[in-house]
């Protein structure tokens, strides 16, 4: 009976030896590892993956208890470790892929975004042309409207001077156009009436003038040789200059248009010093300056 | 005789479960030969922690093929249980690199984009 008993024991024993305390470097790792995997993101990002793991681990843990430090139980808990970290790496590749997932919806957003807002300068750059067009248009056709108003305006002024040319010496001055007329055929010696003879060249200046010119304004300068006293000269020329105004204004022309003025001798034309020259200096101009 | 005889049988089947827990090595010579061969389809070897794991398990392989040899199968299926699992981890180690790499790029053309004016 000793040795049946001693057998009973013996293989009592080594069964109960298999279980020892101590467990494996590798199961030890095993149980790190999936502690901190179900505490990380892993476990609700993957939640299947960790499952397998904690199975194998399980798996590891029953081994130990039964085989204790076998090479078993260190094989299953080295495959529990492994499949520890591929559920921990599986879902950190998931997370990577959202990632790239949002990142991706951002950028179409802004794309979209971006097509929206060009669209939208576009349209106003497209409006704004239109406008511009339009603006150009309608100067084009005042520019039109001016140069036809010049042109005919220019055509009355040369019709004018035509008319007036015919009648009198004319002359285009920075001043204006300068109608002369000899002071010899518009008065008598000393005096300030218009002469009759003198009227029909009046009335054609007049007539021309008011034809002609209905918007300039006249200046009636009277002048004088450099004879006799200048103050009697002055007054002289002031009457002279005067009498061809009231004269004008008779013929049509507007009173408001009309200035009369009296120079004397201190504008000759010529040398008082000979008889021709004092004729040319007794004169009276008319200054046509047209309307600005 | 009876109780002495169940008693050995069942002491014999207690130390035969200290190594039944591996399966056999023909099932996982061609996963992990295949898990392997994937994990270097894509460039497992060149990031440090994809690279270690199949380095492990190429070693184990190639060791697991030499068992074979001599006719130990069961060692050899211990090991060609280790190589698998670090062949498919290494595997997804590798298709981590490449989605973290995917995902910075696509972050930083979404942020480029904003910032053009």
């Amino acid at each position: 009976m000793k040795t049946p008993t001693l057998f009973v024991l013996a293989t009592l024993a080594l069964s109960v030896g298999c279980a020892t305390a101590i467990p494996p470097k590798e199961l030890v790792v095993a149980r790190e590892e999936y502690s901190a995997a179900a505490r990380s993101p892993t476990a609700s990002m993957k939640p299947a993956e960790l499952l397998t793991a904690k199975q194998e681990l399980d798996r590891a843990e029953a081994l130990f208890v039964d085989e204790g430090d076998s090479k078993a139980t260190r094989d299953v808990a080295y495959v529990a470790h492994r499949k520890t970290l591929l559920a921990e790496s599986t879902a950190r590749t998931a997370a990577a892929t959202k990632q790239m997932d949002e990142a991706g919806v951002q950028f179409g957003s802004t794309q979209a975004q971006r097509l929206e807002d060009t669209t939208a300068r576009l349209q106003t750059a497209q409006g704004t042309l239109k406008d511009t067009q339009g603006a150009l248009v309608r100067s084009a056709a005042d520019l039109d409207k001016e140069k036809v108003a010049r042109v005919e305006a220019e055509r009355k002024a040369a019709l004018a001077m035509a008319d007036l040319q015919r009648i009198a010496a004319v002359k285009k001055e920075d001043r204006g156009m300068v109608i002369t007329l000899s002071g010899g055929v518009l008065f008598a010696t000393d005096k300030h009436d218009v002469q009759s003879s003198a009227m029909p060249q009046l009335n054609q200046v007049g007539d021309a003038l008011v034809k002609n010119s209905p918007d300039s304004t006249i200046t009636v300068e009277g002048h004088t040789d450099s004879q006799g006293a200048a103050s009697y000269n002055h007054d002289l020329s002031q009457q002279r200059a005067d009498a061809v105004a009231a004269y004008l204004v008779s013929r049509g022309i507007a009173r408001d248009r009309v200035t009369a003025r009296g120079i004397g001798p201190d504008r000759p034309v010529a040398n008082n010093g000979t008889v021709d020259g004092r004729a040319q200096n007794r004169r009276v101009e008319i200054i046509v300056t047209p309307k600005p | 005789m009876m109780k002495l005889t169940l008693l050995s049988v069942l002491g014999i089947t207690a130390l035969a479960a200290c190594g039944g827990s591996i399966p056999p090595p023909n099932e996982n010579l061609g996963s992990a030969e295949a898990a392997a061969r994937s994990a270097k389809e894509v460039g497992a070897d060149k990031d440090p922690q994809a690279a270690l794991y199949l380095k492990m398990a190429d070693d184990q392989i190639s060791q697991a093929k030499d068992l074979m040899r001599n006719g130990d199968d069961a060692e050899a299926g211990r090991a060609l249980y280790r190589a698998r699992a670090d062949a498919e981890l290494s595997l997804q180690l590798a298709k981590e690199v490449t989605a973290r790499k995917l995902a910075d790029e696509a972050s930083a053309k979404a942020r480029a984009a904003k910032e053009v004016k």
